[in-house]
């Protein structure tokens, strides 16, 4: 009897140990990765290369495949790296998550192209040409005549009408459209606030003059309009006319048998997983290079291994943590570029108010003292973040147009620099002075000054990186508390931090981050008037300098450059958020595919094509 | 069955002193090697971890370090350290603590529940008994999920007390059906009756008689319970509504294996909680089994 | 008998009243809405504002509470923000997936337990009784996510035996052979995961009652009597500790929902306990408060199914 007791002890035991080992055979193998990437040597801990100090930077990065090869037609699986679901609201017009929009864009596309700097060229499925349009209402209005390329067909085969791209407007400006893209965009176009109220049946702004020319006047003209501030996207008639609006969301032209004008067409859906395309061999740019595209829902857990096993050639977006263990995986190539993003540390100088619908600045705020958030942000060494957090995947930011806009981001100005010294005499000559000996500082007043920090939680990185700030702040004396004492989820987040207007007062300073949108003018994170303008900061010169960058003059690029150099020294200047990590984007591509870029001036996803049948598949790690 | 209605205290802890149950259990206990060895390799690491907490300094070794970011286990961090640079060994440590007090908590505030909830519903039957049950239905269908979610994020504070708070209202239905269906039975044997024909207080019959009858079931399913409630936060962890980190806990250190890059390559950081609660979880069980078996003649062993 | 059911049904729907009382306040207590996460730049915050007033997401909770109990009365339970499609068709998507995957784990669980619960409970405290508890107790102890990431790292991706997400492959015709066959594919390994280390309760209760039946009096006699141990087995031990087995099934429900949140999760398998932690992460509150709703009456229906089983079997416990 004994016996056997001690021999199911023994037998948990090794049960247990077998199930550990089984799960970590692979452990042995944890060498240093990517002995061929750069590396940085760390005076301190020189005797061990471990993986916090691999350093990456967009140099070691290609923007465009590198293999060469013909096409053979073939599939080509791409994984749409999601824990969800996608939605299945498969129009540009309804759509409102990025899942969505990656199944969305093998099958239809803008008519407008872009160039570099996200200004329209005429280079797409439709041409444009401006003429001014002076009214006594609208003394600097602009009327854009629309040329629609003769051979741009729907997949169906009927040709793209000028009013297909007149019914997207109408569409949206409806009452009862249930989407989120309405907005300034569509506001702005002459007669459209009559016909979203109900008060007219068309948009007097809207012209159709013949089967493919459209003719749309905007009330205002500025620069924005031509970087990305006309919609550029339109909806078949034929196909959803009998259609209620409030219907078509849900509608299976939506969701089942969407069609569009862009290079593969979608042969099944199965919802929320996979998506089978088929070439569209009468695509306007030419003949598509794939015969099929398979495009599935791959978990971020799972992309790693998926890729290697060539599951799938490519994603939309590879997880940055998982970066570093896998930089040497051997049947990709990593393709990066700049995201549109930037990480900031945003303090609340005010409220909002709701009457007014504008910013209310409060001279007495915790941080109203530029020289108090001056110093916080000098006490923070963004670089080392950069490298400890994110292998240099993510970097310093300097200013508050990130260098995904390469024109106007102002390489020349450093930002606030890490100097805790510099911080710690900030806050002496302000006055902030360590009165009773409790080693933090008080304010000028001789009060307690404890600041509340609100973070977002959801990345691995998220707390350390929140703790770090703290610390870091704590290293110049000043006592920062993680608010609740915990972070906090999206939700909650951003309903603390304000985003329905009713501004949590506990909320001192907070870590956000905002994705930038094609057009450079930051007036709707920044503008008086704007409920994303979280900090509630306002000042004349900030809205001079935003005005200035959408006039008329600002159609001169060297102009409009020069206004937002000023308007990202004034941020420096004013500090009320500041920035702290731009981001790369990242996308492994298996070796079999060509002409793949992410270049967000080419329209080349018709070349895209595969050098043979098989995917390669990664060798086996080295022990 | 122990039959001994001697002089229970009214407090559930100490209904361990019956006194032929003690002795049942005990001799039993003694008998079973395995259930020895459990025993006191669950008293070594409860011992080990609340003790050397006492020493550990918490703030220290939540404390982010940008130059230590997953180290391999070796000189200086003997399990290594996590993405922030935290010691492992030192998170563990505390982390068992914890996720031992939430076990501890949880099981304690469901048992007292549970049998005061059985007990009263079994005891009076009738009316009472079907609206109770009622209630127990209700709970029951609750979605476990969902609901501590909600609440974990409508809580101002998110610690150890709180969350016990949340996962016992949730969770005390089980032992509630047992005691009561044991109540049921009981109150129909002979000495309830004389009592009652005595005319004894229902208080008095239900916590002098009724429950020092129930005890042994009670300790038996509680300690299994503890085996349970082990690594409970682990599941809202790994979906991301686990602890704040500054509060280690088991679950948290084995949440991070849901990133697969530290599944694959960086076992120090979950493999020890994993090993730990295991351990727990076998010891405990083990006990309880034991117990079990003692308080059931016609499993006991020889 | 069915009297009692009647009455068990008839309490149930106060019970989900205020089940979904409960849901709805929790939700409504909870911060943020489904717009909240449309903080974009490219989204106007006007527009946000006005869909919310549209939506009658500002109105006082108890007037949407009416307006939604009005709905559901009418079969209808409104209309998913996230999907934009009404609630009952995103169910009438996800549910088919989940009890599929539900049935064949339940299956399965039962083809593992059962044999080894039976071997345990008659070969009581031999090695082979000994080496199936440990397995039990593991199983018990292993946390379920763990468990199935290195379920899916192994077998879906070292050795490539099954497919690694979704519930079907893509491109096949819904009813053809393929199709379900795909669809069978998918489902083993999320299935088997489950299966494997939820057996604990099983093995566990065949094990004791297998030992306590063996004590009894009927089965002392027919020993005596010369029957063989084959025959004293299936004949009488079986057929009495099988029984209540088949009682437990309505209660497995529950335990396979919870479960099921984090298979679907990591094997990427589009079922109800995905929709349900996505929609509460991103506030889709009508899907919520129906996939919650729809839970309870599962769990309901199946504690009344094990009490009739119960009852049927079990004299005993007959209700009045």
């Amino acid at each position: 009897m004994r016996k056997t007791n001690l021999m199911k002890l023994l037998f948990a035991l090794m049960l247990s140990v077998l199930l550990v080992l089984a799960a970590c055979s692979k452990d042995s193998s944890s060498d240093p990765k990517g002995n061929d990437t750069k590396t940085e040597g760390n005076a301190g801990k020189d005797k061990e290369k471990d993986k916090g100090e691999i350093l990456f930077s967009q140099d070691d990065f290609e923007m465009t495949t590198s293999n060469s090869g013909e096409p053979i037609g073939g599939t080509l699986n791409f994984g749409l790296v999601s824990d969800s679901v996608f939605e299945g609201t498969l129009n540009w017009n309804f759509y409102d998550g990025d899942p969505d929009s990656q199944v969305i864009k093998w099958f239809d596309e803008s008519l407008l192209d872009m160039d570099a700097n996200f200004t329209y060229t005429q280079d797409g499925a439709a041409t444009f040409k401006t003429e001014p349009y002076e009214t006594e209402e609208y003394p600097n209005g602009v009327t854009i005549e629309f040329t629609i390329r003769d051979n741009v067909n729907w997949h169906d085969g009927e040709p793209v009408k000028a009013e297909d791209w007149a019914y997207s407007f109408e569409v949206i400006g409806h009452p009862e459209y249930t989407g989120v893209r309405y907005g300034p965009d569509f506001s702005d176009i002459v007669g459209m606030d009559e016909y979203h109220a109900g008060k007219a049946d068309t948009i007097s702004g809207i012209e159709i003059v013949d089967e493919k020319t459209l003719k749309v006047t905007y009330k205002q003209s500025n620069p924005s309009l031509l970087t990305g501030g006309i919609w550029p996207y339109a909806m078949p008639k034929h196909i959803f006319k009998d259609i209620p609006v409030a219907k078509m969301a849900e509608s299976d032209a939506v969701r089942k048998n969407p069609i569009g004008m862009g290079p593969y067409k979608v042969e099944s859906i199965v919802a929320g997983e996979s998506v089978v395309y088929s070439k569209n061999a009468d695509y306007w740019r030419g003949e598509p290079a794939l015969d099929k595209v398979v495009l599935k829902v791959v978990n971020p857990k799972t992309v790693v291994q998926e890729l290697e096993t060539g599951g799938v050639d490519m994603i939309n977006a590879f997880p940055g943590d998982q970066f570093v263990d896998n930089a040497d995986m051997s049947n990709v190539e990593f393709l990066a570029n700049i995201d549109l993003y930037y990480a900031y540390i945003g303090f609340k100088l005010g409220t909002w108010d709701a009457e007014k619908k504008r910013v209310k600045m409060d001279p007495n705020a915790k941080m109203a003292d530029v020289n108090l958030r001056k110093a916080m942000a000098h006490a923070v060494d963004t670089d080392s973040i950069g490298k400890k957090f994110y292998n240099g995947l993510r970097w310093k930011a300097t200013t508050l147009i990130p260098p995904s806009h390469p024109e106007y981001h102002d390489a020349d100005n450093p930002g606030l620099v890490y100097d805790p010294e510099l911080a710690k005499k900030i806050l002496d000559d302000a006055g902030y002075k360590d009165v009773d000996g409790d080693g933090f500082r008080e304010d000028p007043n001789g009060e307690q000054l404890v600041i509340n920090y609100a973070g977002q939680s959801g990345s691995d990185v998220a707390e350390p990186m929140a703790k770090y700030f703290i610390q870091a702040w704590e290293n110049v004396g000043l006592k920062v508390q993680l608010l609740d004492g915990r972070l906090h989820e999206f939700n909650t987040f951003y309903d603390r931090v304000g985003q329905s207007g009713e501004d949590d007062p506990a909320v001192d300073v907070y870590g956000g981050g905002w994705g930038v949108g094609s057009d450079v003018n930051p007036y709707g994170l920044y503008g008086p008037d704007q409920m994303f303008n979280f900090p509630r900061y306002e000042s004349e010169k900030n809205s001079e300098l935003l005005a200035k960058g959408v006039s008329m003059e600002a159609f001169d690029v060297e102009y409009r450059k020069q206004v937002y150099k000023e308007w990202q020294q004034l941020m420096t200047e004013e500090v009320p958020v500041f920035p702290t990590l731009y981001a790369l984007e990242l996308v492994p591509v298996n070796k079999r595919v060509v002409n793949y870029t992410l270049d967000r001036n080419v329209n080349s996803l018709y070349e895209v094509g595969v050098t043979q049948e098989e995917p390669f598949k990664a060798e086996k790690k080295k022990k | 069955m122990v039959e001994n209605s001697a002089t229970a205290a009214v407090k559930t802890k100490e209904m361990i002193k019956t006194p032929s149950g003690f002795n049942i259990i005990w001799r039993e206990l003694m008998r079973d090697k395995l259930a020895l060895i459990s025993l006191i390799c669950l008293i070594g690491i409860a011992a080990f971890v609340y003790g050397v907490s006492l020493v550990l300094d918490q703030e220290e070794i939540v404390r982010v370090d940008l130059f230590a970011i997953y180290q391999s286990p070796g000189e200086d961090f003997i399990l290594g350290t996590d993405y922030g640079g935290r010691d492992v060994f030192g998170q563990l440590i505390i982390g068992t603590k914890n996720s031992l007090s939430i076990a501890i908590i949880v099981t304690l505030m469901t048992g007292f529940i549970g049998v005061v909830f059985g007990l009263v519903a079994g005891y009076f039957g009738g009316h009472i008994d079907n609206m109770l049950m009622r209630i127990l239905d209700f709970f029951n269908i609750l979605p476990f999920t969902m609901i501590v979610i909600a609440f974990v994020a409508i809580v101002p504070t998110y610690s150890v007390l709180t969350f016990s708070i949340i996962m016992a209202a949730f969770l005390w239905m089980g032992i509630a059906r047992l005691i009561r269906s044991k109540a049921l039975q009981e109150k129909e044997l002979d000495y309830i009756q004389a009592a009652r024909t005595l005319g004894t207080s229902n208080f008095k019959i239900i916590f002098k008689h009724l429950l020092p009858n129930c005890s042994s079931l009670i300790i038996v399913t509680m300690t299994l319970n503890l085996a349970a409630n082990i690594g409970l936060e682990s599941g809202l962890s790994f979906l991301g509504f686990g602890f704040p980190e500054d509060t280690p806990s088991l679950g948290t250190l084995l949440s991070y294996a849901r990133n697969p890059q530290t599944l694959e390559y960086r076992w120090w950081i979950w493999v020890p909680a994993s090993v730990l609660i295991l351990i727990l979880m076998l010891c405990i069980n083990n006990v309880g089994q034991a117990l079990k078996r003692a308080t059931d003649a016609r499993q006991r062993r020889g | 008998m069915w009297k009692f059911s009647l009455r068990r049904i008839l309490i149930m729907i106060p019970q989900l009243f205020a089940l979904s009382l409960l849901i709805f306040i929790l939700a409504k207590m909870m911060p943020g809405d489904a717009l909240s996460g449309k903080i974009d730049p490219n989204i106007d915050p006007a527009r946000i504002e006005e869909l919310r007033e549209e939506m009658g997401w500002n109105d006082p909770w108890h007037e949407q509470y009416a307006r939604w109990v009005g709905g559901v009365v009418k079969g209808d339970f409104g209309q998913s923000f996230r999907f934009k499609m009404p609630v009952t068709e995103i169910i009438g998507q996800r549910i088919v997936n989940s009890f599929w995957l539900s049935l064949v784990t339940l299956i399965l669980t039962y083809l593992i337990a059962i044999p080894l619960g039976i071997t345990s409970g008659r070969f009581n405290d031999t090695l082979r009784d000994h080496l199936i508890t440990g397995y039990s107790y593991i199983g018990f102890a292993t946390p379920l996510f763990i468990f199935a990431l290195v379920m899916l790292w192994v077998f879906g991706f070292q050795l490539q035996w099954f497919p690694t997400s979704g519930s079907v492959a893509p491109g096949l015709e819904p009813g053809t052979f393929d199709y379900v066959a795909s669809k069978l594919y998918h489902l083993l390994l999320p299935a088997f995961s489950m299966a494997l280390i939820q057996t604990y309760s099983t093995i566990q209760y065949l094990r004791n009652e297998i030992v306590d039946t063996k004590q009894r009096d009927f089965i002392i006699t027919a020993r005596a009597k010369g029957a063989s141990e084959t025959r004293v087995y299936n004949n009488h031990i079986l057929r009495n500790s099988l029984l209540p087995i088949a009682a437990f099934f309505g209660y497995e429900i529950t335990l396979l929902i919870g479960g099921s949140i984090f298979v679907e999760n990591i094997f990427g398998y589009p079922g109800m306990g995905q929709l349900l932690v996505e929609s509460i992460t991103l506030r889709d509150y009508s899907v919520v408060t129906a996939t919650t709703l729809l839970f309870g009456v599962a769990s309901v229906l199946g504690a009344l199914l094990s009490d009739i089983i119960l009852s049927i079997i079990d004299p005993r416990i007959r209700i009045k």
